[in-house]
């Protein structure tokens, strides 16, 4: 019984084949299920309707329309923020998580860990009360700012436009980077910088020719990783901007709600295939990097 | 040579500690601050917090949202630990398979997600607010999936299942009594990592109309406003301490993973 499942190899005589296929794909059929229906099921769903017109006919024209204003401008603003999000917090990000990893005791470590979920998963109304309490017109650090001379609001500056977001959106996104870029810094080994040492390597040969090649690519999977969470983000936005700012999360969620009403009853669904086409050229490669990576940070 | 090395590098280490710090406590403290006044007398007090406690919603969502983050944590659990169990033991060749599936929610952006949500679940389900545990399994999938594997990973699974298994242990016995506690690490940050994120979801539950606690202080920001700081105010704190508390309570190795 126990061997049985165990190897569970697939004998060739049929009726023995069958039963091992049943075996082989019975303890799975929970998650498949699970997974299937609600998953798979509403984006298999999603992807069908984004090509059906309003009278149920197949047609492109949903996607025509996300590439016209307003929806245009839209991913212009949702890319951007992304890019210079991940951008801004990916190296501050990548050196807080070194300084932690290599320097930190263990319980300094684990409590960043802790804090960091938690910072990561932040966003929304609270992320926005905390923001407009700090850098809002009446917020201490504005306050603090103008004491020191710099007005940030003589411009246009505010917290629900371009420049406003981005600096929010480093709320979650700096803890993101110090999560998934960690596990690239513990599996740095010490005896590989030893060993660069014992060979005569200076401390500058060893991050030029080891370090940093090494973790380089755990650095662009961290990078697309933020990019793919900026892009996104619903909440923080949502709480943030008055319709002051296009981006392609509210509008899709402007568009679910009826709050706006377009002629093309599927747009909202187009515009969620795209963003699942844009978010995947990010999240793909991050998967294949971490892969491979996870090769030698096993260990 | 390494112990001069640490020391050298310390200030780098404390001046690291003092920028993210003040990039994450000073909102953190300004919105505080804000919750603490109290406008008619002047002065500062708990006055928020007791109305927010005293209101009859908030105990009201913040249980409803317990048990969806209770329910979500089970349904991850007893569908995870199992079939992965079985994964690591069979060289079954819907392996790669299952594990493909189970990083696919992290492509998909919620908010796509949930226009899928909206348009594809028969009635039945949509008239229930247990249709969120499953839509917060699926985004937990990813996180949970890999903590438990890592968790399988570095023991000797097969060794010790052959061991329970001769032993007279049943499948059910074996996986609650000798897999789980050995991969205790793992659980617990599965545990933690699902509760946490069932208990902050916000796109997909407000994009499907249904009400929690995220999603009750969007709405008492309308007439409430220091209130409503006082509540998010909690909404941060609590799932901090319950993160700690899982934390603090597991052995430090296991939650490492690693060989």
């Amino acid at each position: 019984m126990t061997s049985q499942v165990i190897e569970g190899g697939a004998p060739s005589r049929g009726r023995a084949s069958l039963v091992s296929f049943i075996r082989n794909i019975l303890p799975a059929v929970p998650l498949l299920l699970i997974v299937g229906f609600f998953f798979l099921f509403p984006i298999g769903r999603l992807i069908y309707v984004s090509f059906m017109s309003n009278e149920n006919t197949f047609t492109l024209d949903n996607f025509k329309t996300t590439l016209q204003e307003p929806y245009r401008t839209g991913f212009i603003n949702s890319i951007k923020i992304g890019i210079f999000s991940a951008a801004i917090a990916a190296f501050p990000g990548a050196l807080a998580a070194y300084f932690i990893e290599t320097r930190g005791s263990s319980k300094l470590r684990r409590t960043i860990a802790v804090m960091s979920g938690v910072l990561a998963n932040t966003g929304g109304v609270p992320l926005a009360f905390m923001f407009y309490a700090a850098l809002g017109i009446q917020g201490y650090l504005t306050k603090a700012l103008k004491y020191l001379g710099w007005d940030l609001y003589s411009g246009t500056f505010s917290l629900g436009s371009f420049i406003g977001l981005l600096i929010v959106y480093l709320y979650f996104q700096l803890p993101l980077m110090i999560i998934v870029f960690s596990p690239a810094i513990v599996s740095l080994r010490r005896e590989w910088s030893e060993a660069a040492r014992n060979l005569g390597a200076s401390q500058f040969n060893y991050w030029v020719r080891i370090g940093i090649p090494l973790l380089f690519p755990s650095f662009i999977a961290s990078f697309l990783l933020l990019f793919a969470s900026g892009f996104s983000a619903y909440a923080t936005a949502n709480a943030l901007t008055v319709g002051n700012l296009p981006l392609t999360p509210l509008q899709i969620g402007g568009l679910l709600d009826g709050n706006v009403s377009a002629a093309q009853l599927n747009l909202g669904k187009a515009l969620g295939v795209v963003m699942i086409v844009i978010s995947a050229c990010a999240v793909i490669p991050y998967l294949a990097i971490q892969r491979r990576s996870a090769r030698w940070q096993k260990g | 040579m390494a112990k001069g090395i640490k020391i050298r590098f310390r200030p780098a280490l404390a001046a690291t500690l003092l920028i993210l710090g003040f990039f994450v406590f000073v909102p953190m403290i300004s919105a505080f601050e804000y919750s603490i006044r109290t406008p008619l007398t002047g002065g500062y007090g708990w006055t928020h917090y007791i109305w927010a406690v005293r209101e009859e919603d908030f105990f009201h969502y913040i249980l409803r949202s317990m048990w969806l983050a209770g329910v979500t944590v089970l349904i991850t659990l007893f569908v995870l630990v199992p079939t992965l169990t079985w994964l690591h033991l069979s060289n079954s060749k819907v392996r790669g398979l299952i594990d493909g599936l189970s990083l696919l929610p992290l492509v998909i952006p919620v908010v796509a997600f949930a226009v899928g949500a909206q348009i594809s679940f028969p009635e039945f389900v949509q008239n229930t607010v247990l249709e969120l545990p499953f839509l917060y399994f699926v985004l937990a999938l990813p996180y949970a999936f890999r903590s438990l594997d890592i968790g399988l990973n570095s023991i000797p699974l097969k060794t010790i299942t052959e061991a329970a298994r001769s032993a007279g242990a049943n499948w059910l016995r074996t996986i609650t009594t000798v897999i789980v506690p050995v991969i205790r690490g793992s659980v617990m940050a599965t545990i933690a990592l699902t509760f946490a994120l069932s208990l902050g979801e916000y796109t997909l539950t407000v994009l499907l109309h249904w009400d929690t606690f995220p999603t009750w202080v969007t709405y008492v920001a309308q007439d409430n406003i220091l209130g409503a700081i006082a509540i998010s105010m909690m909404s941060l704190i609590i799932p901090f301490l319950i993160l700690t508390v899982i934390t603090l309570f597991v052995p430090e190795r296991s939650t490492q993973g690693r060989k």
